[in-house]
């Protein structure tokens, strides 16, 4: 009769405080050595570096979502898409500087995911997966198809405009000030989502994530807290976006793939779901991953999904949320 | 119409499945501080009531009030938010969250601000020390940092309740809170909707007639989705019909 299930993952959240400071330090520490290392690695890596904490802020936002609300949201690489295109269109056409691009791209992401979000939060689990891949594969098709406006396949090429900071001016062709500039919004990203799930409404979010038809009957509008987890989520992914076209000064229908949608997911996975900074260690591992084994082995995603499967058989709470449950017990 | 001095009213409520007809006219009031009980066989429609009052359930017709207000097609959370809170007849609890947290978000619904994203949610003022009071109130205090799913099935079966009054209920609504637990265990959650009693008003849906018989002033029998009998305990236990079709031909 006893409902014990579940008995090795129950012990996690036991101190949900001291969890929550360990996942502090744990950032702040990530965060420190992405300092360090941006004045330490060849040039190369730096770039790498830069890329993977640009797909950190989109892991991050994509676990709003999943990790905090529970919503499987496959539909993500429409606002990393989105993201990308606003800063794009924001510097070619309406000549934008930098950051009001990045506004933009945020803006973009808002809008989208307002208007999927609109649709599909009130869908249960497997048809919110479905219809936001949906809007993934409409959305993938309209950007390789409007070659007019997306330049399709091949994409758009941009030149950046330099950002005046009172008498000085820093240029975002410069790679240590593109990896810095990152990295401040990776910062600053993490520092909003981290107040707003220990905020009332981050609880919220995670009551909904354990039992959404207990919080309803707790007087709370489930589907607004869902779809506001969403918008959020949404515009990380686009500020992610916009800073990947800015990185790379280009973007293309390829940018709207399922792979953006896909690897969020797995990130979140490997790292830890609900732990905002675990889906870091998806993205290096993940990234790594990619960028190594992927040279000397064409199907090394055959080997990284038997990884995915050894590390989520270990622990379910993914490698992040392993190594705290083992600290707190 | 509604007359003002009922709590809660139901006006013959009718809920129909397919050919099934789960609630048959079902008109019920209740006034305030009252204790009820809802009794009768599996199948008879009690948790189907519960269901359409709490607005999880439209009902194919009939009205329902509360305090004269119409709340017939409302959705769960604004009927909630009106004042009428109820547990589940399964335990429906949030796994991996501590006994504190659980009723920290019952007790936020009510808060000025409940989707505050800013500030630190154990800074909100007056919501930790509410939480703690209800805690206590429900005697989970010593494991109020316990994991829900850790608890045992009988302290789940409390904190549900205590979730329940986290949202300052004017209106109590208990499916079968005793169900599967323990008799020891039955004891503790008796214990704690006896004293809850005293403050709210409670309808209690129980299997059990001896539990019934001990907290409930008035006891209403339902049978195939109608109400059958309605009276004090002592009639209850005396009437014919009841102990025919409720507990079987014994006499």
């Amino acid at each position: 009769m006893k409902p014990l299930a579940k008995k090795g993952m129950d012990m996690e959240f036991e101190k949900v405080g001291e969890k929550r400071t360990t996942l502090n330090y744990f950032a702040i520490t990530f965060l420190l050595l992405w300092v360090v290392m941006g004045i330490l690695l060849p040039k190369g890596a730096r770039s790498l570096v830069t890329h993977m904490m640009i797909f950190s802020i989109l892991a991050m936002g994509y676990d709003v979502c999943f990790g905090l609300t529970n919503q499987c949201s496959l539909g993500h690489s429409v606002f990393f898409g989105g993201g990308a295109y606003g800063a794009i269109f924001s510097i070619l056409h309406l000549k934008f500087g930098i950051l009001p691009s990045i506004f933009f791209s945020v803006g973009a992401g808002l809008l989208l995911s307002l208007i999927v979000g609109l649709i599909c939060v009130r869908l249960s689990e497997a048809y919110f997966v479905i219809i936001t891949a949906i809007f993934f594969a409409v959305f993938h098709l309209l950007a390789m198809d409007m070659t007019w406006l997306t330049g399709g396949d091949d994409g758009l090429s941009i030149k950046l405009p330099s950002i005046s900071l009172g008498p000085e001016t820093i240029s975002l062709y410069n790679p240590w000030v593109n990896y810095y500039f990152v990295l401040i919004f990776l910062a600053v990203s993490y520092l909003i989502l981290n107040r707003i799930a220990r905020s009332p409404m981050g609880r919220v979010f995670v009551s909904i994530r354990e039992n959404e038809k207990r919080v309803q009957f707790l007087g709370y509008n489930v589907y607004r807290y869902k779809l506001i987890a969403f918008i959020v989520s949404g515009m990380f992914a686009a500020l992610s976006g916009g800073l990947y076209a800015l990185t790379l000064r280009y973007g293309s229908a390829d940018f709207f793939s399922f792979h953006w949608s896909i690897m969020p997911v797995v990130w979140c996975l490997i790292g830890g779901l609900g732990t905002l900074a675990g889906s870091w260690i998806g993205v290096v591992i993940m990234s790594l991953f990619q960028y190594y084994v992927s040279a000397w082995w064409t199907y090394y995603l055959i080997l990284f999904g038997i990884i995915i499967l050894l590390i989520l058989r270990i622990s379910r709470k993914g490698i992040l949320g392993y190594v705290i449950s083992r600290r707190l017990t | 119409m509604a007359s003002g001095s009922n709590l809660l009213e139901t006006v013959s409520v009718t809920m129909r499945f397919g050919g099934l007809t789960a609630l048959d006219d079902v008109t019920y009031t209740i006034k305030e501080r009252e204790v009820r009980g809802i009794i009768g066989p599996n199948g008879a429609g009690k948790t189907t009531l519960f269901n359409v009052i709490t607005g999880e359930l439209q009902p194919t017709s009939g009205k329902i009030f509360l305090r004269g207000e119409e709340i017939t097609h409302l959705t769960p959370h604004i009927i909630c938010q009106k004042g009428l809170s109820r547990t589940f007849q399964l335990t429906f609890i949030f796994p991996e969250m501590t006994v504190y947290e659980s009723i920290w978000v019952g007790v936020n619904s009510r808060a000025k601000r409940p989707w505050n994203p800013v500030t630190l949610a154990h800074h909100v003022a007056d919501l930790s020390q509410k939480t703690q009071e209800i805690c206590h109130l429900v005697g989970l205090k010593e494991k109020m940092n316990e994991l829900a799913s850790n608890l045992s099935y009988g302290d789940q079966k409390i904190l549900e309740i205590g979730m329940a009054i986290s949202t300052q209920p004017s209106v109590l609504l208990l499916d079968e809170p005793t169900q599967g637990v323990s008799p020891k265990e039955t004891d503790n959650i008796l214990e704690v909707v006896e004293r809850l009693s005293k403050k709210m008003t409670i309808i209690l849906i129980e299997h059990s007639m001896d539990v019934v018989l001990r907290l409930c002033h008035i006891i209403t029998v339902l049978n195939e989705g109608r109400v059958i009998a309605e009276g004090s305990p002592d009639e209850i236990s005396k009437n014919e019909e009841v102990q025919r079709i409720y507990l079987g031909e014994i006499s």
